[in-house]
């Protein structure tokens, strides 16, 4: 299908709860709601036009004014791809995980959470992945996050 | 007799395996609970590599980055700096010439032979076989050889810029290249010769650790380990980046999805690359070899999501800019990444001897994982 195709399918059948995004490459890019946010996982997974089989990838991200919590999916049965992306306050960012529906997500949500504090409901092992065991100096991938020796690189014009 | 051995009861019991173990090849800790002999389960334990390349990438600019991509994945730097400088051209719209084109499918072609060689020789080390491990070293040494004609450098290149390459060939490169093929393709037999119907090697592999398709796709796994499972899919081919296009190869796949299938779709895809290689060597066109950007490079705000075919699966940036020299948030996929995750469920049930066929056939390095 076309991204012109998914985006209109998508839209069709989540009226009013998706604004667009964008992401080069792998259009289209549609910011959701973030209760709803499981719900249109499961039909992109589960609808037969659509049928998204990988996450090719999942990332945070960290925003003056909010976290944002990016998926980008591909079909191997129809050959297209889409992203995704949730909003999140900034005192309390929770979302539903994804890994009932890709097990794939598994590890990157527990990267996400881990490195941005991004906590993840219903997750089955939320345990921290690559940071040390003892580690307790916070969520190092926030933008004002301060380590020991952590130098930041003068800014340049 | 068996009546009885059966009835024997055997505690269960948890072994570390690494993080120091000589078949992990690298640090990964293996946590797995034991019936006498047959793994019951495991908890794979990543982190000892973590080098926090994404919080370093928040702090350097986009030049300066380009080192560290080299030390993602270490055996195949060349696919690390192909697949940022893509994305960062992808999002500043930065044209790359035609030669420096064909000079990096050269480059990643030869790296991925080396990458596989690697993974062949520590492979059949594993399963206690030696001597292909001296006979991979041996040809994975003329392929550093001419690196360090190009670029001077052995393992961590820091050979691709951002708009086309650091050097141009040196003119003794391509008929050394030329000759290392020509060389190379009859010594791909020399080591099937040794393995592929070894009745001792096909022991240890042939209906070994079986991977679901379904299971595999819905873990994330790509790559040679996707296509053992009998799945035709390639990035090169069903999504051309670079110039790939232009290039006739064939995409090895599997039947039975076992080790030994992963095993086989490594080695054909060995020949094609130096298929792939040699066809670049000769078309390589004349002309410039980098696209002239400003010195204080700015791409504009934006986000991408590039991903190219990495000897271990997809290898993809997703790369947000904010408009200054720096990147915004930068996060990298790699192929290890998602393929250790499937490691529990495909050696649940068998031997930890053969744990470790299963383990050495996925082909994870761990730097990659950690990152």
């Amino acid at each position: 299908m076309s991204p012109e195709d998914i985006k209109k399918l998508v839209e069709d059948k989540f009226p009013g709860k998706l604004k667009e995004g964008k992401i080069t490459g792998f259009e289209p890019t549609f910011i959701l709601e973030k209760d709803s946010l499981l719900h249109v996982c499961r039909f992109l997974k589960e609808s037969k036009e659509l049928s998204f089989d990988l996450v090719s990838c999942m990332s945070g991200a960290d925003y003056p004014d909010r976290f944002e919590v990016i998926y980008l999916l591909f079909s191997f049965s129809h050959k297209h791809k889409m992203s995704l992306k949730v909003q999140l306050p900034k005192d309390n960012p929770e979302v539903e995980s994804a890994t009932t529906v890709w097990r794939g997500a598994n590890w990157y949500e527990r990267e996400t959470a881990e490195l941005y504090g991004i906590k993840f409901k219903n997750h089955p092992d939320l345990r921290p992945l690559l940071l040390p065991e003892d580690w307790n100096e916070g969520y190092p991938l926030r933008k004002d996050w301060t380590g020991k020796d952590f130098l930041k690189l003068p800014e340049l014009k | 007799m068996n009546e009885q051995i059966s009835e024997i009861y055997t505690e269960e019991f948890f072994v570390n395996m690494g993080p120091q173990h000589p078949s992990t090849h690298g640090v990964l800790r293996l946590l797995l609970k034991m019936d006498g002999e047959v793994v019951l389960d495991m908890v794979p334990h990543v982190g000892y590599l973590h080098r926090s390349m994404e919080k370093i990438a928040e702090n350097r600019t986009y030049y300066q980055y380009i080192p560290y991509t080299d030390r993602i994945d270490y055996v195949s730097s060349m696919f690390c700096n192909q697949a940022f400088c893509m994305a960062v051209e992808k999002l500043a719209n930065v044209p790359v010439p035609e030669r420096a084109e064909y000079i990096r499918i050269m480059m990643v072609e030869l790296n991925r032979i080396a990458s596989h060689l690697i993974w062949l020789g520590t492979f059949s080390l594993d399963l206690g076989a030696i001597t292909p491990f001296l006979y991979c070293f041996r040809e994975r040494e003329k392929i550093l050889d001419l690196f360090e004609m190009v670029c001077g450098q052995r393992m961590t290149f820091n050979y691709m810029r951002i708009g086309g390459v650091s050097r141009d060939l040196t003119p003794e490169f391509i008929p050394a290249a030329k000759e290392f093929v020509n060389y190379f393709l009859p010594r791909v037999d020399e080591y099937e010769a040794i393995l592929t119907r070894n009745p001792i090697f096909l022991g240890r592999t042939k209906g070994v650790g079986l991977l679901d398709q379904k299971a595999a796709i819905d873990h994330g796994v790509t790559g040679p380990s996707l296509r053992g499972t009998g799945l035709k899919w390639d990035l090169r081919k069903d999504e051309p980046y670079s110039i790939y296009e232009r290039f006739k190869f064939e995409i090895p796949v599997g039947e039975n999805s076992d080790v030994w299938d992963r095993y086989i779709v490594r080695i054909k895809e060995m020949r094609e690359s130096a298929k792939i290689a040699l066809q670049a060597i000769e078309n390589l066109p004349e002309g410039p070899i980098k696209t002239k950007i400003p010195a204080v490079f700015k791409p504009p705000a934006g986000e991408v999501y590039l991903r190219i075919e990495a000897p271990r699966g997809e290898m993809g940036f997703y790369i947000v800019s904010d408009g200054t020299p720096k990147p915004y948030r930068l996060k990298i996929r790699t192929g290890s990444f998602s393929n250790l995750t499937v490691l529990p469920m495909i050696s649940r049930g068998w031997k930890i001897a053969d744990l470790v066929a299963i383990f050495g056939s996925l082909d994870v390095v761990l730097p990659e994982v950690d990152r």
